[in-house]
């Protein structure tokens, strides 16, 4: 079992740096997921865990021990690459003993592993085949099972899903995280897809721009985001945003949306901040469309029937956007106009200066 | 292959691209391949053949007959001696063994008169049959020695009454023999017929030479004595070629048994074959670790490491030739083949083709050699130079012909050992300041394109891919 910690991990080439100092402590056996945007330096990072980037400032522990100046191929851990990296030469069997055979194994070892491990991956029908000769998914299994009979001390993957169809995506989604379960390794994930994030991780750390943003389990990154990135970032439509004012009066704190309307914040969720403008986040399923008055109101744009939902489009007084879930099938058209009443415990509050959630923790 | 080179453009019938196409093919293979036949096939000229310039493509030679000149008591006497055999015609031409394997004399005992004196002198019996009759008549022994005399001192001897006494025809023999009659002279001409300028009649006549710039050739019926020389126009000449192939230019040099040569051609051959394969062996090692570190690490200069490496391309190798000299001298490996395979081991062309080879093999592959515990030179030996092959192997092609048809390199290194010649240097040596064995030559040409030809035959696909991948040539 293994655990892997940062601590204030920088990294630059040149004079540029492009990790800004990262703390991070993954227990072990925790499928973490590095997430994030493109360029926010989640790659770079794997990479530094994994040896094959230097650390340019800060310590890097595997099992509490420094690894910094150790070289990738004495820590211990196995990657999966986004291209696979299958050597393209070698026959399927080869691409899996290769690395037992340069720890010297035994010959025996080496073939029983590789037996399991195909086995375990459903590819013992082409051992003997080479890598051209295999489909998307094959290949990918492959990669895994190259990393599956090193028993690696944790697993790395560098967005190893993101060259397969969206179906295929979702079956090898299901079968690396039912690996995670049998195999129990620490394991880190780097996705810039959120929803593979949210489905597969035990702990997820959101990036941008070289740093951390928030880390933490799926649903209280959903519940409780930090900040307006992460909130954006997590969940799927994304959070609707609306520009406000955030009121301290003397009984209750009150938003203030800019056409005039008043919505009140509980005091437990959000004790009694000052006065200042801010930004009212609420997610598409939190907004509940009613025909009595509420503070929200949305014209339609656009209707996407998905048949168990529907996501409804629309900008609101203020010409700002505004996106709204429903249950089941809906009659609602373009151009009508709805009133939206938002689930008051489903409210989230951000200092616009800052984009900080002023939710209390 | 026949459907292959039967292809047309559009449906069946043959359109003007096609027909520019083949011909450009046509015209472009036969550039290449007229040559190569011309130097096959006067390869298997005879030295006789090829020293006349004899520019006709057929090997072999014009059916021939000898003209003796021989002096007697009333004058010269010109006269042809039709019907003699091969070896007696080409005598001057034979090694010495084959010459040894002739019963000369029992030949020569079938002749008489003026043919027995022609063909004695002819087939250098002249001298042991004069030595014998010394001998055997207890004459002088100032004899043999007389026509190297000083005027002095053939002035204090009298052959005349040394030969006294002798048979006629051994007073001839002696005479012939001290220079005092010149010797008689036998000549190898061409047979043609050509009807007679004046008579019409066709007779056969002796020629020297067959040039067909000229309107006239001198000729002399062979059917008469002492005829004058008459003028025969070249156009009316008819001679007759019999093919003849002189497979002994090959056999002689390679069984060492060539005429005039201080070379041992199979030991050049053996010499190339190391340098080239031992060579070629190196420089791809070299190379392709030059290149993998050029390509795959990131390393402080080394962008300058390859500006100066291909900055050496820009050098003229001729410029180096002394500095090569003297490092090859300095460092004592002058006179062995090793002085030949060093100075040519690292080619800048080499790693620059090799690096752009490798610059499009992912990185990736290497990173996760390194997360499956590779050692770096496993990674070169079992990841890169596996998927670089056809770089490798086109790279290989270039140096095994580089190699082989090197000849300064080996000029420089080895030029004073024969021992450690090469090929190239051995076809140098076949036209000496005083020899000159171009029959030897041109068959050891043809020779020396054989392994290339053979590497480019079963190699020729790897050369495509891997310059087609590289962007080189």
């Amino acid at each position: 079992m293994t655990s892997i910690q940062l601590k204030n991990i920088k990294k630059s080439y040149g004079k540029t740096e492009v990790i800004h100092g990262i703390d991070l402590d993954i227990p072990s056996g925790e499928f973490c997921v590095f997430v994030g945007p493109s360029g926010c330096g989640k790659s770079t990072l794997l990479r530094m865990i994994a040896g094959l980037e230097d650390v340019t400032a800060g310590d890097l522990l595997i099992d509490g021990a420094r690894v910094n100046g150790i070289s990738a191929a004495k820590r211990g851990l196995a990657m999966v690459f986004q291209s696979y990296a299958l050597y393209p030469h070698m026959s399927v069997r080869k691409n899996l003993s290769f690395g037992l055979e340069n720890i010297n194994l035994p010959k025996a070892e080496i073939k029983s592993r590789v037996e399991d491990a195909a086995r375990m991956l459903q590819i013992d029908g082409y051992l003997d085949r080479k890598p051209g000769q295999l489909s998307g998914g094959q290949r990918q299994r492959v990669a895994i099972g190259r990393a599956v009979v090193r028993e690696p001390r944790a697993f790395l993957f560098d967005e190893p899903l993101s060259n397969l169809d969206a179906e295929l995506r979702v079956a090898t989604r299901g079968e690396i995280s039912a690996l995670h379960q049998r195999l129990g390794n620490t394991m880190i994930y780097v996705t810039h897809d959120q929803v593979e994030a949210m489905t597969m991780a035990d702990k997820i750390a959101v990036l941008r721009a070289g740093r951390l943003e928030q880390f933490g389990a799926p649903l209280e990154l959903y519940n409780a985001p930090a900040n307006m990135f992460v909130a954006g970032f997590i969940g799927s439509p994304r959070m609707n945003f609306l520009k406000a004012g955030l009121i301290a009066g003397a009984g209750q704190t009150i938003l203030r949306l800019q056409d005039g309307q008043d919505i009140a914040l509980s005091t437990d969720r959000f004790g009694r901040p000052a006065s200042r403008p801010a930004v009212m986040g609420i997610r598409p399923g939190d907004l509940e469309i009613t025909d009595s008055d509420a503070p929200l109101h949305m014209q339609v744009t656009a209707v996407e029937q998905l048949g168990s939902e529907s996501i409804l489009f629309g900008t609101s007084p203020c010409d700002e956007e505004l996106v709204v879930t429903a249950r089941g099938q809906t009659a609602v058209r373009v151009g009508d106009r709805l009133n939206l009443r938002p689930n008051p415990d489903a409210i989230h509050v951000f200092d616009a200066q800052s984009e900080e959630s002023l939710a209390l923790q | 292959m026949w459907a292959f080179l039967t292809r047309t453009q559009g449906r069946g019938r043959l359109t003007l691209v096609d027909w520019l196409s083949y011909g450009y093919l046509a015209f472009g293979f036969l550039l290449i391949f007229i040559p190569v036949v011309w130097l096959g096939l006067n390869s298997v000229k005879t030295a006789f053949q090829i020293e006349r310039q004899d520019i006709s493509l057929i090997p072999g030679d014009y059916t021939r007959v000898a003209r003796a000149t021989v002096q007697g008591p009333d004058g010269k006497r010109i006269f042809f001696i039709t019907d003699l055999p091969d070896w007696v015609l080409n005598w001057r031409d034979l090694s010495a063994a084959d010459q040894a394997a002739q019963d000369v004399a029992g030949f020569l005992s079938a002749q008489t008169g003026d043919a027995a004196l022609a063909l004695r002198s002819h087939l250098g019996q002249t001298e042991p049959q004069a030595l014998a009759v010394i001998a055997a008549q207890g004459l002088p022994d100032w004899l043999p020695r007389y026509r190297t005399m000083s005027a002095s001192a053939k002035a204090e001897v009298n052959i005349e009454a040394a030969l006294a006494g002798l048979s006629p025809a051994n007073d001839r023999l002696l005479r012939e023999f001290t220079g005092l009659y010149p010797g008689a002279r036998l000549t190898s001409q061409i047979l043609v017929s050509a009807p007679d300028p004046q008579t019409g009649e066709i007779r056969q006549w002796g020629v020297s030479n067959i040039d067909i710039k000229r309107a006239f050739t001198p000729a002399r019926p062979v059917d008469a004595v002492n005829a004058k020389v008459t003028k025969l126009p070249t156009a009316s000449l008819q001679a007759d070629r019999n093919v003849q192939i002189a497979w002994e230019n090959y056999i002689d040099p390679l069984s060492g048994s060539s005429y005039g040569v201080t070379v041992d051609f199979t030991r050049c051959l053996t010499n190339s074959v190391i340098v080239t394969i031992v060579g070629t062996a190196i420089t791809l090692l070299i190379n392709s670790m030059a290149a993998f570190a050029l390509s795959k690490y990131k390393f402080r200069g080394q962008v300058m490491f390859l500006a100066l490496i291909l900055a050496t391309l820009m050098v003229p190798p001729t410029i180096t030739l002394v500095g090569v000299f003297k490092a090859i001298q300095a460092t004592g490996i002058s006179g062995s083949l090793w002085g030949i395979i060093i100075p040519g081991s690292a080619t800048p062309a080499g790693v620059f083709m090799l690096r752009q080879y490798m610059l499009t093999l992912p990185d990736e592959l290497i990173e996760a050699a390194r997360m499956d515990s590779a050692s770096e030179w496993k990674i070169f030996w079992k990841i890169v130079a596996p998927l670089a092959l056809p770089a490798i192997a086109a790279l290989g092609i270039l140096s095994i012909v580089w190699r082989w048809n090197d000849l300064i390199v080996p000029l420089v290194a080895v030029a004073t050992v024969k021992e450690a010649y090469t090929i190239q240097l051995c076809l140098l040596e076949f036209r000496g300041e005083h020899t000159s064995q171009e029959h030897y030559r041109l068959a050891m040409t043809m020779v020396s394109l054989i392994p290339t030809t053979l590497v480019f035959v079963f190699l020729q696909r790897y050369i495509t891919t891997g310059i087609a991948n590289s962007g080189m040539k």
